[in-house]
């Protein structure tokens, strides 16, 4: 996004990351109890193994929760625009998994919680891009 | 088991005149520390040389320099407590209290500075991690390339969540900021005394929808300090001390780096301040309910932040803190008046030390807006990462 870095992966969010370059959205799970668990990390909440796989994912979900920046927090940001970032939740993991993201394609109005989306991807460096939302097209 | 309760006390507070944004930028953070120290000692009725402890929060002046700057006698304890901001700032005083009762020093400063330039505003503090940078590493990885890039943007997220879950408006936020400009009415070193309305809040420019300018603390320059002593030295004192019946830094499951890059909390706790777990623990070491609080020192750097702690420590059900200040509870009719200095919102932006200096003020029986026979404060550390924190002061042991 203008004005904005990208993501730098390491050992252990490198599979998220890499996986989002190639279009795809993977969540980290538990190779021992299976929950999912985000944003990654070398530990499993649930049951305490150090053993994960990752799961793709459809890229449905809904908003948990957004807000409107109308004041740019830098003035490097200024090019942005006014823009959302949001909290959304995906729909059918084991646990709780929500990513901090943007809903694009949207109007002020129109972003509201509980509203349903459809993952795409902005690219955001050589093989890496950021999972960003819009509001579904396609049925879950 | 040991009991920490009631066996240190706060014997001295010093404050400076607060400042705009940048003022004390040519004073510098250590000329800042040692005057505010020195008015601190004056207050106890110490030699700064006597200090031989320093617990700190969030600081950039380290014992090192302020031990030699003073020629204090000897240093004997060093501890600087985890977290974010004024989130633990209550942990500091925790440290204090357990080295004092314990032995381990005599007198433990905590202390609290800031000035800021041009290029580092509270504010824009994380913006500029994304800046210049081709790529962010770390938890910041899944927040700074979406934008999210201010305090008030993730405080915005719970708020948002709050008015989803409870119906929550802006309007009782706009309460939150009233109240705070009609206490610091009275207040000869606030710096925002002018009364506003819920038009005017209204009328404020929106920032980080939900979040408008009124709901956003001030950025100010500072200098305080307190000092900490055990309850059998605070007996010398020239004050009135104010125990410290319980101070605790904490957290519930999975909280986290909550709203800065974590998001995964149980949703309760989600559109929370983060201390259900310190108002457990600061209940049940003072042996203290709400009901014996005669006011309150919350941290107010967002309006809507403040509706959340309240419901966490039980002043109104979860979801009802909006209701709950615009019925007027938090004046000083209210059942527990709340920020009675102003606080962040209307006397200045200190992290959290000016709360604690007012506590004391209640408790000593000299504050601006004194509560009659003011016995027992609740301290309240800022929403925010884990751990968050809070603190109860009494004046009877």
């Amino acid at each position: 996004m203008p004005g904005l870095p990208g993501p730098q992966p390491d050992p252990t969010t490198e599979g998220y990351w890499l996986a989002a370059g190639r279009g795809k959205l993977v969540v980290q799970a538990c190779a021992a109890c299976g929950v999912h668990r985000h944003p990654p990390t070398e530990v499993c909440y649930a049951c305490g193994s150090l053993e994960w796989a990752w799961d793709p994912h459809p890229g449905f979900g809904t908003v948990y929760s957004y807000t409107w920046t109308d004041r740019p927090v830098v003035p490097a940001l200024a090019s942005l625009g006014v823009y959302n970032v949001s909290v959304v939740e995906l729909d059918g993991t084991n646990g709780v998994v929500r990513l901090l993201t943007q809903v694009t394609d949207v109007e002020r109005e129109a972003l509201v919680i509980g509203l349903p989306v459809e993952v795409h991807f902005d690219p955001a460096g050589e093989g890496v891009a950021l999972p960003v939302f819009r509001p579904r097209t396609k049925e879950a | 088991m040991l009991e920490l309760r009631n066996q240190a006390a706060i014997v001295g507070i010093g404050c400076l005149p607060f400042g705009r944004r940048g003022e004390f930028a040519g004073k510098g953070l250590v000329r800042l520390a040692v005057e505010a120290i020195t008015a601190a000692c004056e207050d106890a009725g110490i030699n700064p040389k006597d200090v031989d402890g320093y617990s700190s929060y969030y600081s950039s002046v380290e014992p090192a320099e302020l031990m030699a700057a003073f020629g204090a006698h000897r240093l004997r304890y060093a501890a600087q407590t985890w977290g974010g901001g004024g989130a633990s700032m209550c942990g500091a005083f925790q440290n204090a209290a357990m080295a004092v009762a314990s032995g381990q020093a005599d007198y433990v400063v905590v202390h609290k500075v800031a000035t800021m330039e041009n290029t580092k505003r509270y504010g824009q503090s994380f913006g500029q991690i994304g800046q210049g940078v081709g790529a962010v590493g770390g938890p910041f990885a899944f927040s700074v390339p979406y934008g999210l890039q201010s305090p008030g943007q993730m405080f915005a997220l719970a708020v948002r969540r709050h008015m989803h879950l409870y119906g929550t408006t802006s309007e009782q936020m706009a309460h939150v900021a009233i109240n705070a400009r009609d206490m610091a009415r009275t207040n000869p070193h606030a710096r925002f005394r002018e009364p506003i309305t819920v038009a005017d809040h209204q009328a404020s420019a929106m920032i980080a929808d939900p979040l408008r300018l009124f709901d956003f603390c001030m950025e100010s320059d500072y200098g305080c300090a307190v000092v900490i002593t055990s309850a059998e030295r605070a007996a010398d004192a020239p004050g009135k001390p104010a125990y410290i019946s319980a101070a605790a830094a904490g957290a519930p499951f999975r909280f986290g780096n909550a709203l800065m890059s974590f998001y995964n909390q149980p949703d309760p706790d989600f559109a929370s301040s983060g201390h259900r777990v310190v108002a457990e623990e600061l209940y049940r070491h003072s042996k203290l309910g709400l009901p014996d609080m005669d006011a309150a020192m919350i941290y107010d750097h967002f309006t809507g932040m403040v509706l959340m702690t309240l419901e966490d420590f039980g002043f109104c059900r979860r979801g009802e803190g909006g209701p709950y200040a615009a019925d007027g509870n938090l004046s000083l009719e209210g059942p527990i008046p709340v920020n009675t200095h102003g606080g962040n919102l209307a006397e200045a932006y200190t992290h959290g030390m000016t709360h604690v200096n007012e506590a004391v003020r209640q408790i000593r029986g000299t504050a601006v807006n004194q509560i009659q026979g003011a016995t027992n404060v609740l301290v309240a550390g800022g929403a925010g990462p884990a751990p968050t924190s809070g603190m109860i002061l009494t004046g009877e042991r």
